[in-house]
């Protein structure tokens, strides 16, 4: 991992992130990210993000736990091993069809959290270094990467928008 | 924009459109059996689900009221102008239920006094399924939804005049009505289903039932609610609602849409699983005589909202929300159908012509011969089915228009107008 330097402010509240998010845009500041314990309202569109294509991978699991489903009965239940239900026909349809709703709302669900993991590189083992602990408890925090930002513009910065701390860090 | 005023082009279309609906009854009236099966089932068929989207709208409204929704406070008076539409719905199911007690018509196999007397099931069922009950329970039950849903309209009119009151104590009272209605609706409702619609197969039932075909109005309201917006919106009216509001719109057609699928499905799957000869006699009729109704159902209610309406930005174009809520609406419209007509015209061999000089056996041998036939106007909706709808869509709109030219289109004192115009998904 290239080496990073990095000067954050800690803000105690939301809106004065918003604030100082809506101010570094305007003195075109590169913002390198923002952390905040829970989703933001208008944090998106401020920071330019690309809306989430998961949504699209979500799909493609739920038709594969679909065909899934459905294939593997149709074949366990009219090749492998037909046995007759209630005097049912063996392709019956009908009763598959809860059982490959379920599939289909597993395999997407499943498949969206290890899309989610890998693209956010987690996984057992993987340490991730944080900013400051208390960005997940109550802090929220804007950061930027020294190597783009002057660091007096970004305290001046951090000053007059009243970050309750400002701290840096190696990464 | 802030008053609605119907146009004498709206008023004109709506009035020829209720005249297309006079003159198909005429047409339908005349050119039917001497029951007038037809012309009294299409009359049911319309005047119950027009009837039931007027309710779905009081229920939602009283809902949203009671579960603190603000989001579509900004035009609550749609939904209002909708719940309008109880009183004359109320009237004509109370002209139905005056004919059905005066027998004349043969909708229902229980009213027939005949049939009844002879028949086990429909004399263990005649305690509920009776002239009294059908005319008096849709009479009183009628006048419960019609005063709490003037009480919601008139006190949210109040409000908006109410000057210097304090701790906004008309909304308090709407508050209270709301969530009487509840309870009211949550008891009544299905009884209203179950005789109206349900005991059009007399020997069947299903408790599933008022569940499913309250999902199927719930679905039909909204696509007219988003409709109804579109259209108001194309002529510059409710200039303030953002596509976030048509979104939540669209994210309901949606979302109403998986859960009548899913009673649509655990309903039949249930029966058809048990296999119990008496309840897939239901199932087995629609199968084999209106396999296009029948299977096209789903595909018109489920699938093609939930392929369509999957991605938020189909929710936010007009094009394809219009397309979707009219495919819906229409969709609804015909699960309705299937709901009546298999059964009326069941009852109409049964003690209709038939029944009235041969015994009961020998009528039961005629409708079983009977029913596999192409019967005009049952099997598959006509051209007069389709003027007949346009009739009471075109009341149902005007007194919906009606209501909405009577006072501002957003109420500027509702506690929670800032909040839907701030709405923001």
């Amino acid at each position: 991992m290239a080496h990073k330097e990095v000067i954050f402010g800690l803000y105690n509240d939301e809106q004065d992130l918003l604030k100082a998010v809506k101010k570094a845009k305007a003195g075109h500041m590169e913002i390198m990210d923002v952390f905040s314990p829970f989703p933001i309202h208008g944090l998106d569109p401020l920071l330019e993000l690309e809306e989430s294509r998961i949504h699209i991978a979500g799909f493609i699991y739920g038709m594969l736990g679909t065909l899934t489903a459905f294939l593997s009965m149709t074949w366990i239940f009219t090749k492998d091993w037909p046995i007759i239900f209630g005097g049912k026909p063996y392709w019956s349809v009908p009763a598959f069809i809860p059982i490959t709703f379920e599939l289909t709302v597993l395999f997407a669900c499943v498949g969206m959290v290890v899309t989610f993991y890998i693209i956010c590189g987690l996984g057992p083992g993987v340490t991730n270094p944080t900013l400051d602990d208390r960005i997940s408890d109550d802090k929220f925090c804007l950061a930027f990467d020294k190597a783009y930002v002057n660091e007096a513009d970004a305290r001046a910065l951090f000053s007059a928008t009243g970050a309750a701390e400002v701290n840096s860090k190696n990464l | 924009m802030n008053q609605y005023t119907i146009t004498n082009t709206l008023r004109t279309i709506l009035f020829s459109m209720m005249g297309i609906g006079l003159l198909c009854l005429v047409l339908t009236w005349m050119g039917d059996d001497h029951s007038h099966t037809r012309f009294w089932s299409n009359v049911l068929h319309n005047s119950v689900f027009f009837t039931g989207i007027a309710i779905m709208a009081t229920f939602f409204m009283a809902a949203s009221i009671t579960a603190y929704a603000g989001w579509y406070t900004a035009f609550k008076r749609v939904f209002e102008s909708i719940s309008a539409y109880l009183l004359p719905g109320f009237i004509i199911m109370t002209l139905i239920g005056v004919a059905v007690y005066m027998h004349m018509n043969h909708l229902y196999h229980w009213a027939d006094d005949k049939s009844v007397a002879t028949d086990e099931i429909l004399k263990g069922k005649s305690s509920f399924l009776n002239k009294n009950w059908y005319l008096f329970g849709t009479i009183v039950i009628g006048a419960a939804y019609v005063f709490i849903a003037m009480k919601l309209r008139s006190l949210s009119v109040a409000e908006e005049s109410a000057h210097g009151e304090e701790n906004f104590a008309t909304h308090r009272r709407i508050r209270t009505f709301a969530a009487m209605f509840l309870p009211i609706f949550g008891f009544t409702s299905v009884v209203l289903i179950w005789q109206w619609v349900m005991s059009v197969d007399a020997h069947w039932y299903s408790t599933m039932f008022a569940w499913y075909s309250l999902a199927s109005l719930f679905v039909a309201m909204m696509c007219l609610v988003a409709l109804i917006l579109l259209y108001l919106r194309s002529k510059g009216y409710y200039q303030n609602l953002t596509k976030h509001h048509m979104h939540d719109v669209g994210k309901f057609i949606f979302g109403i849409s998986v859960f009548w699928t899913y009673l649509w499905f655990s309903q039949f799957m249930l029966i058809w699983y048990a296999n119990i000869g008496e309840e897939t006699i239901y199932f087995k009729e629609r199968y084999d005589n209106y396999p296009v109704l029948f299977f096209g159902n789903f595909v018109i209610n489920f699938v093609l909202p939930f392929l369509v309406l999957m991605r938020n930005d189909t929710k936010w174009k007009n094009g394809s929300l219009s397309f979707v809520a009219i495919v819906v609406f229409l969709g609804h419209w015909l699960d309705f159908f299937l709901m009546v007509k298999p059964g009326v015209l069941h009852t109409a061999h049964e003690v209709g012509g038939h029944g009235a000089e041969h015994g009961a056996t020998e009528a039961h041998g005629h409708a079983a011969e009977h029913v596999s036939s192409f019967v005009q106007g049952f099997t598959f909706p006509g051209l007069l089915e389709l003027g007949t709808m346009l009739g009471f869509l075109g009341l149902f709109l005007f007194v919906m228009f009606n209501a909405l030219s009577k006072t501002r289109l957003t109420s500027e004192k509702d506690p929670y107008v800032e909040e839907s115009l701030h709405h923001h998904v």
